[in-house]
C-alpha cells in the first residue's frame, strides 16, 4: 500500500511539474513574442523619427557671452579697447558682446543669421547665404551680410581672438568688419593638389552691414591665400594679399587733399566735386605662422601690413556712413594716405594657459610727421588736426581656459600717441604729451 | 602696469599653471578603433601598472572635438582630420596635431549570409548608397529591395565612405543608421536584404562582399595581402592623434603601439599592421 501511494506521489508530482514546465515555457514564449512586438515598434518608431533627428541636427546654435571690467587711466578717455568711457568715468563694466548665431548647414547650402544682443541694443552681425557647386565642391557664392574678404583679422572671430579687440587699423578702416555684398570663394577641395591655395573675392555697398546704399559704384574687396603645412616639422605658415578697391561719393564741394609739400591740406573747392568720387583703395599682406615649442606648447606669430588711401574727416580718418556725412558742414571729405601693422605672438602653456604680446602701429597720415601736426600753416592751407596722429599700442595679456566653454582673460593695453609740435594751438595741447589712455581688462567669456 | 603685473602674478599662483597628468591617458573616438585601443590599453595597463589609460568611443569626429577641446589626450580617428578641424586646433592650441598612423583597414561591406551576391563595384556602391539602385537583381541578386545601413555622420568610417566611395555625394534618406559598426554587423546578419560597410574586424557573422575598382576590374577581398598590395580599392589608415608632440607616459603609450608587440595587437583585432 505504502509502495502504491509512494508511486502515485511521485506520479502526481511529475506530472504537476510537467504541467508547470509547459505553462512557463509557453509564458516565456509570450513574453518573448509581446517584448518583439514591442521591439518591432520602437524600431518603426525610429524610422519615423530619423529623418526628423537628421533635418534637426543641420541646425546648428552656438554663441557667446563677454563681460567684462575695465579701468582706464584717467577719466572719459577715448579708447580702442571696447569704445570711448563715458566723462567723468574711468572704470566700468560692460557686456562687450553677446552673440547667437544660428546655422541651417545643408552641406552645400547654408543659412547662416547672427545678432549681438547686449544692453546698447541688437544688432545683425551675420546674415548671408552660402552656396556651394556640387561638381567640383571648389567654387562658392555668398550673398548677404557678412566679414569684408580681407586680411587676417577680419574672419578671425572675437571668441577665438586673444587680444580683447582688434586692432586700432582695422577699427579705423572697418569698423563693424561687415559689409553688404556678394562674393565668390575658390576653396580647393582637401584631395586637390591645389589645396594650399584659396582665394575669395566680392562686390559690396562699402557703406558696412547696414547703412543704405547710396551710389552706384561697388567697393571689390578680395584676397588670396595660402596655407603651407609642414606637419612633420609641426610648423605650417599661411598668408595672403589683400586688396580694397573703393570708391566714396563727395556730396559737397568741399574736399581736403594732402600738399605734400607744406606737409598740410590743400583745399579744393570746386563744384565739380559735389557727386565725384574718390579713392577708398587699401592693399594688405598678412602672414601666420604656427609652431609647437617642445614641452612647452604651440606658438603663434601673426603679422599683417596695411597701406592705401583713406576718405575720412577732418578729424578722424575712420571709415564712417558716408551717405549723409558729408552734407553736414565742417566734416567734409579728407584723403589721406595712411599704413599700419601689428605683430602679435600668442604662447600657449600646457592646456589651460595663453600668454599674449601684440603690438600694432597705425599712421594714419603716411604724408606728415607728427612734428608738422600743430606747426604754423602756411597761408591758404589747413592745418593738420589730431586725426592724423600716429598711435601704437603694445599689449599684455593673460588668457586661462576654465574649461571648454570658459575662458578669463586679463589684458593690458599701453597706449602711445605721437607728439604734436610744442607751438601747437590749445585744441592740441593734451597731444603735446603722450595722453593717460591705457586701458585694462579683466574679461570672462562662455562660448557654446 | 604694477597693477596688470600683479593681478598676472596672484592669478597664477590661485590657479596654478596645471599640466595634464602623465599617469592618466585618455583616448576618444573611432567606434572602428575602439575594441582595438581598448586590447592596446589592456596589454599595455599591464605591463605598466602605474598607468592608466581609458578608453572610449563616439565615433571619430568626437574623438577630434574632444581633442580640439582638450578633454582627451588622444584621439583615435578612422579618417585623416579635415582641415576645418585643424584650424580649430590652430586657434585654440596654436599646433597642428601630430597625426600617427597605427594600422591599416580595407573598409569591408557587408552582406547577409544567404545573399547570393559575391562582389560590387565602387560605381554600383555608389549607386546603391545614394539610392540610384534600390534593387538586389541590379547588382546581381535577387529581385528584391535592398536595405542599406549606414554610420552616423559623427563616424569617421561615414566620413571615409561618403569622401571615397560616394565622392562627396549625400547618402540616400533610405540609409538607416547605426550607431556603431557592430550595430551594422548586427543589422545585416538580421536582414536577408541588408548591406552595410564597416571595418574589417567587425565582419564576425557575416560576409563580405568582394570590392571591385570599375565593372572590369577583377574583385578583391579585404585580405592582409590585397590591402598592403593596393588592390583592395577602399583601404584606410587608422589613425591616433596628440595635440602636441607626445611626451612622458603618451610618448611611451605610442611608441609602444608602433612596436613588434604593439602591431601584433592589431592583427589579433584583425586589421593589418603598419609597421
Amino acid at each position: 500500500m505504502k509502495r502504491l501511494c509512494c508511486t502515485i506521489l511521485v506520479v502526481y508530482s511529475l506530472v504537476v511539474h510537467a504541467q508547470e514546465k509547459d505553462t512557463t515555457s509557453a509564458s516565456l514564449q509570450e513574453k518573448v513574442t509581446e517584448l518583439k512586438e514591442q521591439a518591432d515598434g520602437l524600431n518603426e518608431q525610429l524610422l519615423t523619427l530619423t529623418p526628423i533627428v537628421d533635418a534637426l541636427k543641420k541646425i546648428k546654435i552656438s554663441g557667446y557671452i563677454q563681460s567684462q571690467f575695465q579701468v582706464a587711466d584717467a577719466d572719459g578717455v577715448g579708447s580702442f579697447a571696447g569704445g570711448n568711457f563715458a566723462a567723468g568715468v574711468h572704470s566700468r563694466y560692460q557686456v562687450r558682446r553677446g552673440r547667437l548665431k544660428v546655422n541651417y548647414d545643408n552641406d552645400l547650402t547654408q543659412f547662416v543669421l547672427q545678432v549681438d544682443a547686449t544692453p546698447g541694443g541688437v544688432a545683425i552681425k551675420d546674415a548671408y547665404v552660402s552656396l556651394k557647386e556640387p561638381w567640383t565642391r571648389t567654387f562658392g557664392l555668398t550673398a548677404g551680410v557678412f566679414d569684408r574678404p580681407f586680411g587676417f583679422e577680419i574672419s578671425y572671430s572675437s571668441s577665438n581672438r586673444e587680444a580683447p579687440e582688434r586692432t586700432r587699423m582695422y577699427q579705423t578702416l572697418f569698423p563693424g568688419e561687415r559689409d553688404m555684398g556678394a562674393k565668390l570663394e575658390i576653396t580647393p577641395p582637401e584631395t586637390s593638389p591645389m589645396n594650399w591655395f584659396n582665394f575669395k573675392a566680392g562686390f559690396f555697398t562699402g557703406m558696412g552691414p547696414t547703412a543704405q546704399e547710396n551710389d552706384n559704384y561697388k567697393d571689390l574687396i578680395g584676397r588670396a591665400g595660402f596655407l603651407l603645412p609642414m606637419r612633420d616639422a609641426g610648423l605650417e605658415i599661411d598668408g595672403g594679399v589683400s586688396w580694397y578697391l573703393g570708391k566714396v561719393r563727395s556730396n559737397q564741394r568741399a574736399v581736403y587733399k594732402m600738399d605734400g609739400d607744406a606737409k598740410t591740406f590743400a583745399y579744393d573747392s570746386t563744384v565739380a566735386n559735389i557727386g565725384s568720387y574718390f579713392d577708398r583703395t587699401y592693399i594688405g599682406a598678412d602672414v601666420q605662422l604656427y609652431y609647437e615649442i617642445p614641452v612647452l606648447g604651440g606658438m603663434t606669430v601673426r603679422g599683417e601690413y596695411i597701406s592705401g588711401k583713406q576718405p575720412g574727416t577732418g578729424g578722424n580718418s575712420a571709415t564712417s556712413n558716408y551717405s549723409s556725412f558729408y552734407n553736414v558742414a565742417g566734416t567734409a571729405l579728407y584723403q589721406r594716405n595712411f599704413s599700419g601693422f601689428y605683430v602679435n605672438y600668442v604662447q600657449n602653456v600646457g592646456l589651460s594657459n595663453q600668454f599674449i604680446v601684440k603690438y600694432d602701429e597705425f599712421t594714419p597720415n603716411s604724408d606728415a610727421s607728427s612734428n608738422d601736426i600743430g606747426a604754423t600753416t602756411p597761408v591758404g592751407k589747413i592745418a593738420l588736426t589730431a586725426g592724423d596722429l600716429k598711435f601704437t599700442t603694445l599689449g599684455l595679456g593673460w588668457i586661462y581656459h576654465w574649461d571648454s566653454n570658459v575662458k578669463f582673460t586679463i589684458y593690458y593695453d599701453m597706449v602711445t600717441n605721437d607728439k604734436v609740435n610744442s607751438s601747437a594751438p590749445a585744441v592740441l595741447a593734451a597731444f603735446k604729451d603722450d595722453i593717460k589712455d591705457n586701458v585694462f581688462t579683466a574679461r570672462v567669456q562662455y562660448k557654446f | 602696469m604694477k597693477m596688470f603685473i600683479t593681478v598676472i602674478l596672484t592669478a597664477s599662483l590661485f590657479l596654478g599653471f596645471a599640466m595634464p597628468s602623465a599617469d592618466v591617458i585618455t583616448v576618444k573616438g573611432s567606434d572602428t578603433m575602439v575594441i582595438l585601443a581598448q586590447r592596446w590599453a589592456e596589454i599595455y595597463m599591464a605591463k605598466h601598472p602605474g598607468v592608466t589609460i581609458q578608453v572610449t568611443g563616439g565615433g571619430s569626429g568626437v574623438g577630434i572635438s574632444a581633442l580640439i577641446n582638450g578633454t582627451t589626450d588622444i584621439c583615435i580617428a578612422s579618417r585623416p582630420m579635415k582641415q576645418s578641424e585643424i584650424n580649430k586646433l590652430k586657434a585654440r592650441f596654436n599646433v597642428l596635431g601630430v597625426e600617427i598612423k597605427t594600422a591599416k583597414d580595407g573598409l569591408s561591406i557587408y552582406v547577409n549570409e544567404s545573399s547570393p551576391v559575391r562582389e560590387v563595384s565602387i560605381d554600383q556602391l555608389k549607386k546603391i548608397y545614394t539610392g540610384e539602385i534600390t534593387n538586389w537583381r541590379d547588382v546581381g541578386g535577387p529581385d528584391a529591395k535592398i536595405i542599406i545601413y549606414g554610420r552616423e555622420n559623427s563616424s569617421g568610417t561615414y566620413v571615409y565612405f561618403k569622401d571615397n566611395v560616394l565622392d562627396g555625394a549625400d547618402f540616400s534618406p533610405m540609409t538607416q543608421t547605426m550607431p556603431g559598426t557592430a550595430a551594422v554587423v548586427n543589422a545585416v546578419a538580421k536582414d536577408k536584404l541588408g548591406i552595410g560597410y564597416g571595418g574589417a574586424a567587425y565582419g564576425k557573422g557575416i560576409r563580405y562582399a568582394n570590392v571591385k575598382k570599375d565593372a572590369k576590374s577583377p574583385a578583391y577581398e579585404p585580405t592582409e595581402e590585397n590591402i598592403k598590395n593596393g588592390n583592395y580599392p577602399i583601404a584606410r589608415y587608422l589613425y591616433m592623434y596628440t595635440r602636441n608632440r607626445p611626451t612622458g607616459a603618451l610618448k611611451s603609450f605610442v611608441d609602444w603601439i608602433l612596436s613588434a608587440e604593439g602591431q601584433q595587437v592589431v592583427t589579433k583585432v584583425g586589421y593589418f599592421p603598419v609597421r
